[in-house]
């Protein structure tokens, strides 16, 4: 059966078209604990959260050339929490004022047969991955430090194995679009990590 | 006269709102010093209390005070007199509450430190001492002083921040280096497209036991 025409477009509808805004770096494992003190003194005041999560990123290859990208997550230590379906569209580029990279988001909270209906859907499974780590929130931004690890059996989450020696940090806020002054504050709060950690706007095109 | 004493009733506002700050700030020094002395350091990058915290706010604080009273607005406090009506040994409970319990008595032991308008007898006596000691010197000299003072605290400046700036890098000074901009890319080129997370794409550590051709037929998008 031939694969549904798939749109490209922002997914709108009724609901408020939100965007991501991101700044990433990265910090080495025996820093691990400074940076975790500065984001305890610098965000909002609450209990130290941490958290375990299984991604699996699934692709749909349509009749155009880049396939559709849908990304599930589910929580491996907290039971009964539901899973996290996430589209993110591809990168503005070109402003070179704004400092954030800003992309497309819709985040949908879904039953656990979310990779079923996935599959029926005529999507399969590109690559997964363990993410491990720490949440903070400061306003409405949030950070994240975690550490990703490579499932060494496809579907086997005991079996992982650390990607890098560093912990992967993300300041990302979702808010409506057009809220560019949404990367001002984050800039401001990128300073204050300097210099243990450089977050800044990376276009994975450039990686590939 | 009534402007005048309106504008005495402004600046003298303005006055206690600047010193009521610089109070407060110095009270809550003085209670890092004295309960948190274990803590405390001269300077940190984190959130914890630092001395040089305390003093760069104090100074600020003296800023604002000496501005607020160099504004033209405020009446020249100089022209004012203050003369003690009367001085009595009893409490005086109007004080305590105005005065925040700190003063209890207007008496002859408070009045000479409250109303004092010149230094100690012995440090008015070293600051003359000083000013002589300077005066002596000729202007000439006193000029090279001051150049080469500034020289050196540029030099010195200047060295802090080379330091400063090498080190933020991240790169230069292995033991200094918090994090690694290639696995910045690395761990971004992983959650962005899936970049050597798996095992049949060819990355870098082939996992033992599992072995697969790379070079099978699937037309993955991102495969170089």
């Amino acid at each position: 059966m031939e694969a549904p025409p798939v749109t490209m477009m922002p997914v709108t509808g009724g609901a408020i078209n939100m965007m991501e805004y991101l700044l990433q770096g990265s910090v080495l494992d025996h820093s691990l604990e400074s940076l975790i003190h500065r984001l305890r003194g610098l965000c909002d005041n609450m209990e130290p959260e941490t958290f375990l999560d299984h991604e699996m990123v699934f692709l749909l290859k349509g009749q155009q050339a880049s396939p559709f990208v849908l990304r599930a997550r589910r929580s491996m230590d907290r039971a009964g929490s539901p899973w996290h379906l996430r589209y993110l569209g591809q990168p503005e580029m070109g402003d070179k004022n704004r400092h954030a990279l800003v992309r497309n988001c819709v985040d949908i909270a879904t039953s656990e047969n979310l990779t079923d209906f996935l599959m029926e859907m005529g999507f399969r499974m590109d690559h997964e991955f363990v993410a491990k780590g720490h949440l903070f929130r400061k306003g409405i931004m949030k950070i994240v430090v975690y550490k990703i690890f490579r499932i060494l059996v496809p579907g086997n989450t005991d079996s992982t194995e650390a990607l890098s020696l560093s912990y992967l940090v993300e300041l990302s806020v979702v808010a409506p679009a057009g809220q560019d002054m949404v990367s001002d504050d984050m800039r401001n709060f990128a300073e204050q990590l300097k210099p243990l950690v450089h977050l800044e706007k990376i276009d994975p095109k450039r990686l590939m | 006269m009534q402007r005048e004493e309106k504008q005495l009733e402004a600046s003298l506002d303005a006055l206690l709102n600047q010193v009521a700050d610089l109070k407060n700030s110095l009270g809550s020094f003085i209670y890092k010093l004295e309960n948190e002395y274990d803590r405390l350091t001269w300077f940190s990058v984190i959130k914890v209390p630092s001395v040089l915290d305390s003093f760069a706010l104090l100074s600020g604080q003296l800023n604002t005070l000496n501005k607020v009273l160099k504004h033209e607005k405020t009446l020249l406090f100089r022209n004012q007199v203050i003369i003690p009506l009367v001085l009595s040994p009893d409490r005086d409970e109007d004080l305590m509450r105005q005065t925040e319990g700190r003063v209890p008595v207007f008496s002859h032991e408070v009045v000479p430190d409250h109303l004092r308008t010149k230094p100690d007898p012995e440090v008015e006596e070293q600051e003359k001492q000083l000013t002589t000691d300077a005066a002596r010197i000729g202007a000439d000299a006193a000029q090279k002083q001051i150049q080469s003072l500034n020289k050196m605290c540029s030099n010195l400046l200047e060295k802090i921040n080379k330091e400063e700036r090498e080190s933020e890098s991240g790169g230069l000074r292995p033991n200094k280096q918090t994090f690694n901009p290639a696995d910045t890319n690395a761990l971004v080129a992983a959650v962005a497209f899936g970049k050597g997370l798996s095992n049949w794409r060819p990355s870098g550590k082939m996992p033992s036991g599992i072995k697969t051709n790379i070079k099978s037929a699937s037309m993955h998008p991102y495969q170089r």
